[in-house]
């Protein structure tokens, strides 16, 4: 049996995690302190590719980074940075789709953690960076964490817009998602249904890392910023 | 939280009651058609003459690659007609075939509205200023190509590349190469040349003609794959048997011959 799709899955999954993690606490951390209006606007963008449909984001990203699209076309033109079809443009199609996740976990758990806190340690001449990293990021350590591995599982379980951008090129580009797609289509269910299956041990594993998590953290955190 | 059901429960009566009122008007038969997805455009011009000759009958279309059609009628979806690209997606549902086409035995369709509607050509393209200088299916296989888009096994024409690139003996080459990035049917191979994502790729001559940014380089060399044909029948499961039989008579006619033949199909003896 050839790994490639699990390797790669794991790759593009783990980079884009990376990513999400910190856009999504710095997004999170930074929204609190922007005005109202704006900060109803910008949740709103953030929080879109988690309803939208993952074709949509696909689109989109073509639309933007294709050989033939404007951004697109000037990376290959000036760099010969070719940004579809290739194993990486996963991580752009996955860490968007995964952001929300992150970014609304993230947001959650800063919330929760009580504003006097941070005015107080202000009032005794506390750094901002100081407060974020003594203060905020251990105390909300838990929500963070849980945040890190529900994108880590939609980043692993990222289809439609991941198919859309790297197409489907076996040993380069196929992933554990759009490899059990082709074969059902070629009708090779023996192969389809062992992915299935490393599929969903990996769901598992990742699910039951969340619960335990969040019964640690002893609060509800996903869904919860408002 | 009483409120909100309340307001569900009225929003949900207001849409009971449009349905309710659209399934009052004037009785209109529905028919269903199964196409291969490179008859899109052509089917789809045909819909709107069909609507001066039978005013009643309203085309419902689900184009996809013949495979996957394929699949859903075997999974029970509801449809009158199917049309496919190829000869073996066709025989896989009928009972007259013999027993290597046709393994489960499956008899899902009509076999005496069975006919071949038309045939096709393959071909390979490239995007519009390539400069690639690709011009063979043989430089396929040489470094002018890092990355060709081709249906997957489960579309005919992804079949019929696989014959042409095994007749040349470069089959085995291209796959170790991963070279080879596989669409799930003809319109994502041509909306991947069109992107310029791939440096070429192979379609029918009809989803050339209605390609945009793309170029024709060369047809598939002759016997090098068999030959493209695209069988029509009514379904079993067909509802409205008799205005399915009366779509696919129309298809045989001059005036769809001549929408067929606009785009690069050409039309079978028969």
């Amino acid at each position: 049996m050839d790994w490639f799709p699990l390797l790669n899955s794991l790759r593009v999954a783990s980079i884009a995690t990376v990513i999400t993690f910190l856009l999504g606490i710095w997004a999170a951390n930074g929204i609190t302190r922007l005005p109202r209006a704006l900060k109803g606007v910008l949740d709103c963008i953030l929080t879109l590719p988690l309803v939208l449909p993952p074709t949509v984001v696909g689109f989109f990203l073509l639309k933007t980074i294709s050989p033939k699209a404007a951004l697109g076309g000037f990376l290959l033109d000036s760099f010969g940075w070719k940004l579809t079809m290739t194993w990486y443009s996963a991580i752009f199609a996955t860490t968007i789709v995964a952001f929300p996740l992150m970014y609304r976990t993230a947001r959650g758990a800063f919330e929760q953690l009580s504003p006097e806190w941070e005015a107080c340690a202000a009032t005794m001449g506390l750094s901002r960076r100081f407060i974020f990293w003594k203060i905020k990021m251990p105390n909300c350590r838990a929500g963070l964490l849980a945040g890190t591995v529900l994108s880590f599982a939609r980043a692993l379980g990222e289809y439609g817009a991941t198919s859309m951008v790297t197409g489907y090129i076996p040993g380069r580009t196929a992933t554990i998602a759009t490899t059990v797609y082709q074969l059902w289509r070629e009708g090779n269910d023996t192969l389809a249904y062992r992915w299935v299956m490393i599929d969903l041990a990996i769901s598992m594993i990742v699910l039951i890392a969340v619960n335990l998590l969040e019964k640690r953290g002893g609060r509800q955190y996903a869904g919860s910023a408002n | 939280m009483k409120k909100l059901v309340a307001v569900m429960l009225s929003l949900s009566l207001v849409l009971v009651g449009c349905v309710a009122v659209a399934e009052t008007a004037t009785p209109q038969v529905e028919l269903t058609v199964f196409a291969a997805a490179s008859m899109t455009e052509s089917l789809n011009k045909i819909a709107e003459m069909y609507k001066t000759v039978a005013p009643n009958v309203t085309l419902v279309f689900n184009f996809d690659s013949s495979g996957t059609l394929q699949t859903q009628i075997e999974e029970g979806a509801e449809a009158d007609v199917f049309i496919s690209a190829g000869k073996k997606q066709m025989d896989a549902l009928d009972v007259t075939a013999s027993a290597d086409a046709n393994p489960k035995a499956q008899d899902l369709i009509l076999p005496d509205t069975r006919f071949d509607l038309l045939t096709n050509t393959v071909v390979l393209i490239v995007p519009e200023g390539s400069t690639k200088d690709i011009t063979s299916f043989e430089d396929v296989a040489t470094d002018k190509v890092s990355l060709i888009a081709l249906g997957n096994s489960d579309v005919p024409v992804g079949q019929y590349a696989q014959d042409v690139f095994t007749s040349l003996g470069l089959w085995d080459q291209l796959n170790t190469d991963k070279k080879i990035t596989f669409g799930s049917n003809v319109k994502e191979v041509l909306s991947q040349v069109e992107a310029g994502a791939v440096d070429c790729g192979v379609v029918y001559i009809s989803d050339a003609a209605t390609g945009t940014g793309i170029k024709v380089v060369a047809s598939a060399p002759a016997g090098s794959h068999k030959p493209v044909n695209y069988p029509a029948a009514v379904l079993k499961s067909a509802k409205n048997e008799q205005a399915a039989k009366d779509f696919l008579e129309y298809l045989k006619g001059a005036d769809c011959s001549k929408v067929f033949t606009d785009i690069g199909f050409e039309i079978p003896e028969r």
